[in-house]
């Protein structure tokens, strides 16, 4: 109760910092039912030094990832991206040629998700390289209600196994969850992945192909 | 980028490569992944379908009448059937959790409008069937011995008169450089070679004033220009004859020769028939065995329908079977009994030897015991010669399988009055008899003892019919495959499919006392009789020639004889998982004919 008041009390607060009222519709009650799945391939692990090379994020409806609708989106780095990164993220300053600046690509980005629910892989990470974007134009951090998949992952595995570690890194939960490796290590393809992992972990009790039709 | 990993998913499943590019980059920007989790139905009678899905990971069974129908895996989709035509007879559940991509039912329909992929989803079984086994071809070696005699390079041929001299029809085949000279006597076409030139002529008494027509011995093998070159491949190699005439709507075209046809195939069918006759003792014939396996796997590997090959080597292994003959038994004793072969090699089914089931028939009056020493010798070299032996011991060296006629009638008749397992087992091993040397009216006469008996005695077949059902077509085994959860990671072919449908044709062509021992040439004589319409046997042929081919590659690559009924369903391609799951479909339709035909749920 006093959490869900602190968060409210959070959100206001946030919401009078906002600089542009354009962008008010992220602190919009969601409706839409959707949620956002995204990932970001960065420079680097720190938020502070590092910068978004791109960004891909899908939407779930149901029990159905709408691949139909994927955003992509690359962005223009101040500094050339160094060697050791890009055999992490495979993006080549080649790559970048139809990358976008910064802002336009961050805009397109709050556009696409609008106020719905973000869900994530170390999503922590995700939003702090995003909100140092927009910070400095909107006066902001993202408003949105987050879902943590390791946390679910975890949830979930701590209730079969009481004591002991519990592995969560991404191609653990992956190869337990029996997701598909899609290979090819880029911001949407993490997403969609992102997204399967989610799904396996909250629709497993789904009976008939839509709940409202009835089984023979 | 990922939408490009996408695409590069969604091409690689037939027949979507088809699409043009910018169909495809239309296509994508509407497909979806949706996750079902087991159990959930997709489809139904009641639940119309409402897209196109294609599995990504996960497994669907699809169940008419609660029997497994279907299974699909990663890279299978379904159902087209249910879009198209809005309703569904079978109920599609997700078997193992199923992620999968799903192309909206309105965009598949507008998908629909692609003439190729079109084709590719209404076509029935059969063209489907032709459709990916063409497929299959392109992706593998060219399949040249599908070609024609017509796309040889053919020979003139010399045609003259009967009364013509010789010398007159020799100038005649210089002026057209042709290798052989015909002679058309009335409807009857004979050949001279060279080699008659030269022993009856040159070394004979014939002199070149003479009518051609003297030295004319044997009568000329003929082709038809539209007939496979493999079929000329096989006639030269059973007749041991260097060309054979062509013709074309009874009319001679040309003649072909072994030469052109060895360097076009080059390969050794040939010279390992001339290395059988000319084999002059064990040792000889046991150097060509390798031979034997090297051209079985260069036919195969070439593309050979299988029945091809299978019918090849049954040719090879019949003159094997002669040579030893000739070399056991003495000429006076020769005609006096007829040996027989059964089972699979009666049925010249057999490609690499699993087994030899064989068996003497000696003419009434004659002493058995004579054949005794020969054939134990027989039986000797045989096993030397890499021929397994057999684990029922159906061998000659089996006093058993030595008999006089009046004797094999009695075991006709015990087998006929108990109904027991060994007895029957017995009998389907001899129903594939087919002599090999020796006598050969003796075997017809059981044969036709046998039809006669089995004459109206329906109630003995349905009982040898029920041993179709002794085993389930592997379709459910299969699901089980899929779902990891079966302890040995393979299915039985022999057992689930090839069993069912050799051994129910066979049982059809007893009760319609068809004479020939060949499973494709049986289905051919059901439809003609009427007992199977002319879909229904392409289909059974189509599929035990896709069953085969798949348990020849599985043998090729075999270690030993356990292991070469065994196929790991994971590791054949794509579309040959397709073909055999079609296959076994079509086996499960014939055994529900046989149990319609025999009414054999009546059958205790």
């Amino acid at each position: 109760m006093f959490f869900s008041f602190f968060e409210k009390f959070k959100k206001k607060r946030n919401f009078a910092k906002l600089k542009d009222n354009s962008f008010s519709y992220l602190f919009d009650e969601d409706k839409s039912g959707e949620y956002i799945v995204f990932d970001t391939e960065t420079t680097g692990l720190n938020p502070k030094m590092d910068e978004i090379l791109s960004i891909g994020a899908v939407k779930i409806r149901e029990n159905k990832i709408l691949t139909s609708q994927t955003f992509e989106v690359y962005l223009k780095n101040s500094k050339e991206i160094s060697s050791k990164s890009i055999q992490i993220h495979r993006i080549r300053p080649i790559d970048l040629k139809n990358a976008k600046e910064p802002e336009t690509a961050i805009k397109e980005f709050l556009e696409f998700i609008g106020s719905r629910p973000l869900v994530g892989y170390y999503l922590e990470f995700d939003v702090e390289m995003i909100n140092k974007y927009i910070r400095p134009f909107l006066g902001i951090s993202l408003p949105n209600k987050m879902i943590e998949v390791s946390e679910l992952y975890f949830d979930k595995t701590i209730s079969l196994i009481p004591q002991g570690n519990i592995d969560l890194r991404f191609d653990t939960i992956l190869k337990n969850c029996a997701v598909p490796n899609m290979g090819g290590h880029n911001a949407v393809n993490d997403a969609i992945m992102t997204a399967m992992i989610y799904l396996k972990l909250t629709k497993e009790k789904l009976n008939d192909r839509s709940p409202k039709e009835t089984n023979l | 980028m990922s939408i490009l990993d996408q695409r590069k998913l969604i091409e690689s499943i037939h027949p979507f490569e088809l699409l043009s590019s910018l169909t495809l980059d239309n296509l994508m920007k509407k497909i979806d992944i949706a996750y079902y989790p087991k159990d959930t139905l997709l489809i139904s009678k009641n639940l119309p379908s409402i897209a196109f899905y294609i599995v990504i990971k996960g497994s669907v069974t699809e169940l008419i009448d609660d029997e497994i129908h279907s299974v699909f895996g990663a890279g299978d989709s379904f159902d087209a059937n249910a879009l198209i035509y809005g309703t569904c007879e079978g109920r599609f559940i997700v078997d193992e959790d199923l992620i999968c991509y799903e192309i909206k039912k309105d965009d598949f329909l507008d998908l629909m409008q692609d003439k190729r992929v079109q084709s590719y989803f209404l076509q029935n079984f059969v063209t489907r069937h032709q459709h990916l086994k063409d497929y299959d071809a392109q992706s593998s070696l060219t399949p040249f011995l599908m070609s024609k005699v017509s796309d040889m390079y053919l020979h003139n041929a010399c045609i003259v008169a009967p009364g013509e001299t010789i010398y007159n029809a020799l100038l005649k085949m210089k002026e057209l450089k042709a290798s052989a000279i015909l002679v058309q006597a009335q409807e009857e076409l004979f050949i001279v070679t060279d080699t008659d030139l030269r022993n009856k002529v040159l070394l004979g008494k014939n002199s070149v004033d003479d009518s051609i027509m003297t030295i004319a011995s044997s009568r000329a093998i003929t082709i038809d220009i539209n007939d496979f070159l493999f079929n000329a491949l096989l006639l030269m190699t059973h007749n041991t004859i260097k060309r054979v005439v062509v013709k074309q709507k009874g009319e001679v075209k040309g003649v072909l020769e072994q030469l052109d046809l060895l360097s076009y195939f080059a390969n050794h069918s040939y010279l390992v028939a001339v290395q059988i006759d000319k084999a002059k003792n064990v040792e000889d014939l046991k150097n060509i065995q390798s031979d034997l396996k090297n051209l079985l796997i260069s036919l195969h590997t070439k593309g050979v329908k299988c029945r091809y090959i299978t019918k090849l080597v049954s040719t090879l292994n019949i003159k094997m079977y002669k040579k030893v003959f000739d070399m056991c038994v003495e000429a006076d004793l020769q005609d006096k009994c007829a040996l027989i072969v059964m089972g699979s090699e009666g049925r010249e089914e057999q490609s690499v030897k699993t087994d030899q089931d064989n068996a003497l028939i000696v003419k009434d009056g004659v002493d058995i015991e004579l054949f005794s020493e020969p054939m134990l010798k027989l039986n000797s070299y045989l096993l030397e010669l890499g021929f397994p032996p057999c684990a029922g011991d159906v061998m000659v060296s089996n006093p058993f399988w030595r008999r006089e006629v009046h004797d094999y009638k009695e075991l006709i008749d015990t087998w006929m009055n108990s109904l027991g397992e060994v007895n029957l087992q017995a009998l389907s091993i001899f129903l594939d008899a087919k002599c090999v040397c020796g006598d050969c009216t003796l075997l017809d006469e059981l044969a036709e003892y046998l039809h006669s008996n089995f004459h109206a005695r329906d109630d003995v077949l349905a009982h040898m019919a029920k041993s179709v059902l002794n085993f389930d077509t592997p379709l459910s085994m299969f699901s089980s495959f899929v779902l990891e959860k079966n302890h040995s990671n393979k299915l039985d072919l022999k057992k689930g499919g090839i069993f069912a449908l050799v051994h129910g044709v066979r049982v059809l062509a007893l009760q319609y006392e068809i004479k020939e021992t060949n499973t494709i040439s049986r289905i051919k004589k059901l439809n003609n009789r009427g007992v199977i319409d002319k879909n229904f046997a392409t289909e059974l042929i189509e599929s035990f020639d896709t069953l085969s081919s798949i348990r020849l590659k599985a043998m090729l690559g075999a270690k030993d004889l356990e292991e070469c009924n065994y196929i790991n369903p994971k590791k054949l391609q794509k579309n040959q998982m397709d073909l055999l799951k079609d296959s076994f479909k079509i086996i499960n339709k014939f055994k529900k004919f046989m149990i319609f035909h025999f009414h054999l749920n009546m059958v205790a």
